[in-house]
């Protein structure tokens, strides 16, 4: 057994890789080391708390990681990268559920102790958790109580937040926003419950409340979820990352342990970050977003004049043979088509024949923050040629040709023409600024968030029917 | 059905409205094509090349008119060919119906379906079959050769051994579709371009050419026209903005090298914009193309079809033929848009002209049908342009309110983090007094994790976010240090709740590093 000593130094070289870790994302080669400092991290944080004092239960814990890790091996193995978005939300529903779960254990810890100090006055030997709590004076027990809530309400919401944001992404529950009647009153009256319940609990209202108030913490977590389009599911897969980050902090405070603190608030400040830039790239706020659904528009939209024009793959190829400049936009279409490969086939014929061939990512393409660029990744597309709205915005107009692969409103002009458009002032890939436009789309029709798009009807755009990556394959051949 | 493309009879006139490449694509809407022996010789294209392609050449003009039952050509048909028109037949070509209309009344008369590409309309859709455009971007390219044929020094301007040469400044009044195509042919070519045009709303097609919009400060808005309300064309300005214009132009004069007129307004006489004491004004061995030349032309000066120097040595070039003079070119394009126009006429591709008077399109080009004079064309119901919006030019800050407003926003900003600091700190003593000691112990470590946070994550590039969220979700795995705390516990309820979060959050740990390992090794610099 180690001493407390051991204990907190391991800790404090835990949270220092971590923190290494995290800031190590902030370049692709730096990136490759950083995960060893956050893998190097954890194992020293597992392996010396588990053998801290008083831990014990190691025929429990030893089998149950081993079955833990199996599993998560086998599911990061077989995961394909366009599953990605559902992978991240189903492990949040795990950190979700376990915190859930050790918050109750916390509970009924503290009841067993109160249970022993109130039967005989004489302090027994408790192990585990147990030694801790009876450590505790009685106004620390307030306290532990309040973070009990606290950790089982962020954690149940979570672990059903996730869970229905993994059926959208999986396309096992419908995209769509759906609500129960009542909509965002039945999610208020669930959260005044639970202040209710909370308020009993902390007044001595036995083991029952925090049962009830998981369950109406977890129906807040679905519906909430449930009422949340597909397309926003960048924000919510973030939010909920946030949110999983919180409910570590709060267990944190319950069991005293500055570890836990310190991880989960970098974890909720990350998924704090990642949806507020998510936010700020759909020009939305953040509540409208969890609060459901686009705002009414505030008056109808330009009326669009003129035509789609088709037209085949000979079209575009002869387009791209003479093209100097290509720009490519991929958007949640090529995700779905599994088209990446294709696409990463025609960059390199491209760039094989000297043409200067770039990725332009918008922030929210594809459904999980950078799903793109992953995507991409993947199909060995380099890095250094896959840029961001910002970096490539100015350029369009001087480039010759832009391939749009399944993105609808990240491309849309009315963003920045029509104020009455419920994208208005959004910011949007400047595409329409290019000599020439070719999208690549499965048929007419409006995309995620049922708005027309005005760049399918300008001079200078071309409609490339069909699946992306029927369509890139039958054009692969007519390059040179 | 049989479509004929004979021989341009107008003297000088060199294209032919039917190339091989266009009789291919025509066929294959199932018509036979025919044209008449020569007809595209001038143009490069001989009569070999079009029986290659599948074209009966007829061996003369006569054969032809009788023969065919469409008749495509350039140029609008004189009295004799007018006179071969018959009942029943259709003739696409340049018409001119509002200059011509004793031809029309003759072509009426003789019970011929008559289309003018001239008045095909501005929409979208028609602008395949656009031929006043494809003509006019040939015209304008074909200026800026004409004007360095003319001119004696570089268009680009370099730096050699023997001497500095400064680059030729080319200023083209009028930015349509052939002023663009002069920009673009200049601007490539390494000239300095400036640009002038009366509808300020094509200031960035001008730039994006390449060139510099000479900006008119004009008071008066109202004058400043909306071109969409004129299908895309320019209209007769104000005598007051006209001074202004002309103001403008002569300070111009001395300091451009090639002038390109290209200013016209439907049904008018051009416009004078390039006066005699301009000419005068500019240098010797100057050169002005004046591309209006057949409108009576945009400079004083200006014969048409004739070069002619001033006294002072600047040449003035009134060619009215540019098209013609590059007869390839411009057959290859007449030729398609012809192709485009009869696609539209032939919609079941089955051979068979159907003369839609419902559509648009051909409704605004047809001039006579079925023995009625049917121009001018009710207005599309397509509008050209779509209605151009307002656009508020925002008004550069001075320096002095760049500043003023700077300070107010950062005056603002600081009070706003005083006053949140302020709050926040006020939240915090509260909490002292009702919280234990070690509560807040714990308490400073969140905030200080927070902060850290923040920093840190702001700086991972938009490109890893996906990794981002991979790792930040296996490390908020380190729930599994509170399940590992409890699951030595007495109570056998606690033991197996913390042994299920032992695994999940095990699961969650593996599969978020291994996951997040996997993506990183994607990444890959070219």
């Amino acid at each position: 057994m180690l001493g407390q000593g051991f204990v907190s130094a391991a800790a404090i070289a835990a949270s220092v890789l971590f923190i290494l870790s995290l800031g190590g994302l902030s370049n692709q080669e730096k990136a490759k080391r950083a995960v060893w400092y956050g893998i190097v991290g954890m194992a020293v944080a597992v392996f010396f708390t588990a053998l801290g004092p008083g831990i014990g239960g190691y025929w429990w814990l030893i089998p149950m990681m081993i079955i833990g890790a199996g599993i998560g091996t086998y599911m990061a193995g077989k995961v394909e990268m366009t599953e990605m978005p559902q992978l991240v939300a189903a492990l949040h529903s795990f950190v979700g559920l376990a915190a859930v779960f050790v918050a109750w254990s916390a509970d009924l810890e503290r009841r067993r102790v109160l249970a022993a100090r109130a039967a005989d006055g004489v302090m027994q030997e408790f192990s585990a958790f147990a030694a801790l709590v009876a450590t505790k004076a009685p106004d620390e027990l307030t306290f532990l109580q309040i973070e009990v809530v606290l950790g089982i309400f962020i954690g149940a919401v979570t672990f059903t937040g996730s869970v229905i944001a993994f059926g959208k992404l999986a396309g096992k529950v419908d995209g769509k926003p759906r609500q129960l009647p009542g909509g965002h009153l039945l999610n208020a009256g669930a959260a005044v419950l639970s202040l209710l319940l909370a308020v009993l609990y902390l007044n001595g209202a036995g083991f029952w409340t925090l049962i009830v108030l998981a369950a109406l913490a977890f129906f807040i977590g679905y519906h909430l979820i449930m009422g949340i389009g597909g397309a926003d599911m960048p924000v919510v897969v973030s939010m909920l990352n946030s949110y999983s980050g919180w409910a570590a902090a709060a267990i944190g405070f319950t069991l005293g342990n500055d570890l836990l603190i310190v991880t989960g608030a970098l974890v909720g400040s990350s998924g704090a970050i990642l949806s507020y830039i998510m936010c700020k790239a759909m020009n939305r706020n953040f509540v409208n977003v969890i609060l459901g659904g686009f705002g009414g528009s505030t008056g109808p939209a330009a009326e669009i004049e003129g035509e789609q024009v088709a037209i085949d793959a000979g079209g575009v190829a002869s387009a791209l043979n003479d093209a100097d400049s290509v720009v490519i936009v991929p958007g949640y279409g090529m995700a779905v088509a599994q088209a990446q490969s294709a696409v990463s086939d025609l960059v390199r014929k491209l760039r094989a024949a000297g043409k200067n061939v770039r990725f332009g990512i918008h922030p929210v393409a594809g459904r999980l923050p950078g799903h793109m660029n992953v995507l991409l990744a993947e199909a060995k597309v380099p890095y250094d040629i896959v840029l961001e709205m910002d970096e490539i915005n100015d350029d369009f107009t001087s480039t010759d040709v832009v391939i749009v692969i399944g993105s609808n409103d990240i491309v849309n002009p009315a963003a920045e023409e029509d104020p009455n458009s419920p994208i208005a002032g959004m910011p949007v890939l400047k595409v329409w600024e290019a000599k020439q436009v070719f999208i690549c789309k499965r048929g007419q029709g409006t995309g995620y968030s049922g708005i027309e798009n005005p760049l399918f009807f300008k001079e200078n755009s071309r409609m490339f029917y069909g699946d992306a990556r029927d369509s890139l394959n039958a054009l692969l051949p007519l390059v040179d | 059905m049989r479509i004929g493309a004979p021989k341009e009879t107008s003297r000088g006139e060199a294209r032919v409205a039917l190339t091989p490449e266009s009789a291919k694509q025509i066929q294959k809407l199932g018509h036979e094509c025919l044209i008449e022996t020569g007809a595209g010789l001038a143009a490069g294209f001989n009569d070999d090349t079009y029986r290659d392609a599948g074209v009966t050449v007829v061996d003369s003009a006569d054969a032809l008119w009788q023969d065919a039952e469409v008749v495509i050509k350039v140029r609008e048909p004189s009295d004799s060919e007018a006179a071969r028109l018959r009942e029943g037949q259709t003739l696409i070509a340049f018409f001119w119906p509002a200059q011509n209309e004793a031809l029309l009344e003759k072509c009426k008369a003789q019970g011929a379906s008559v289309i003018a590409m001239d008045m095909v309309p501005r929409i979208s859709r028609a602008q395949k079959m656009d031929a006043l455009s494809s003509m006019a971007n040939i015209a304008g390219y074909r200026a800026v050769i004409e004007a360095g044929n003319n001119f004696g020094r570089f268009f680009t301007g370099q730096v050699t051994a023997a001497g500095k040469v400064p680059p030729a400044k080319v200023l083209v009044i009028g930015a349509g579709v052939a002023g663009l195509a002069a920009i673009g042919t200049a601007t490539s070519l390494g000239a300095v371009v400036r640009a002038f045009d009366v509808r300020p709303e094509v200031s960035e097609q001008i730039e994006s050419m390449g060139a510099e919009f000479l900006f008119l400060d004009f008071a008066d808005s109202e004058d400043s026209q909306d071109g969409s309300e004129s299908g895309g064309y320019a209209s007769p300005s104000s005598p007051e903005f006209r001074e202004k214009q002309l103001a403008c132009f002569r300070e111009q004069a001395p300091d451009v090298d090639i002038v390109i007129t290209t200013a016209l307004i439907p049904g008018r006489p051009a416009p004078k914009l390039w006066l005699e004491d301009m000419v005068a004004a500019m240098k010797p061995g100057s050169v002005i193309i004046d591309l209006a030349a057949e409108k009576g032309g945009n400079c004083d000066l200006t014969q048409p079809d004739e070069r002619v120097v001033s006294d002072n040595g600047v040449i003035v070039v009134g060619y009215t033929d540019f098209p013609s003079r590059m007869a390839t070119q411009s057959s290859l394009l007449y030729a398609t848009n012809i192709r485009h126009m009869l696609t539209d006429l032939t919609p079941e591709k089955d051979g068979v002209i159907n003369h839609n008077m419902d559509d648009d399109v051909i409704r605004g080009a047809t001039v006579t049908h079925q023995n009625e004079v049917t121009f001018p064309p009710p207005p599309p119901k397509v509008k050209a342009i779509a209605a151009a919006k307002p656009k508020k030019k925002e008004k550069e800050p001075t320096p002095e309110e760049k500043k003023t407003t700077e300070a107010a926003a950062f005056k603002a900003q600081t009070k706003r983090q005083v006053g949140i600091l302020a709050i926040g700190g006020a939240l915090m003593l509260l909490l002292g007094q009702v919280a234990p000691a070690s509560f807040m112990q714990h308490f400073i470590v969140f905030v200080l994790a927070c902060f850290i946070g923040f920093q840190v994550i702001w700086k991972v590039s938009h490109s890893l976010h996906t990794p981002l969220m991979a790792v930040t979700n296996a490390i908020s795995g380190i729930i599994i240090l509170g399940a590992i705390l409890q699951i030595g516990s007495g109570s056998a309820v606690v033991s197996v709740l913390a042994a299920i979060s032992v695994l999940i959050a095990t699961i969650n740990i593996v599969g978020g590093f291994l996951v997040t390992r996997r993506m990183l090794a994607m990444f890959q610099k070219s």
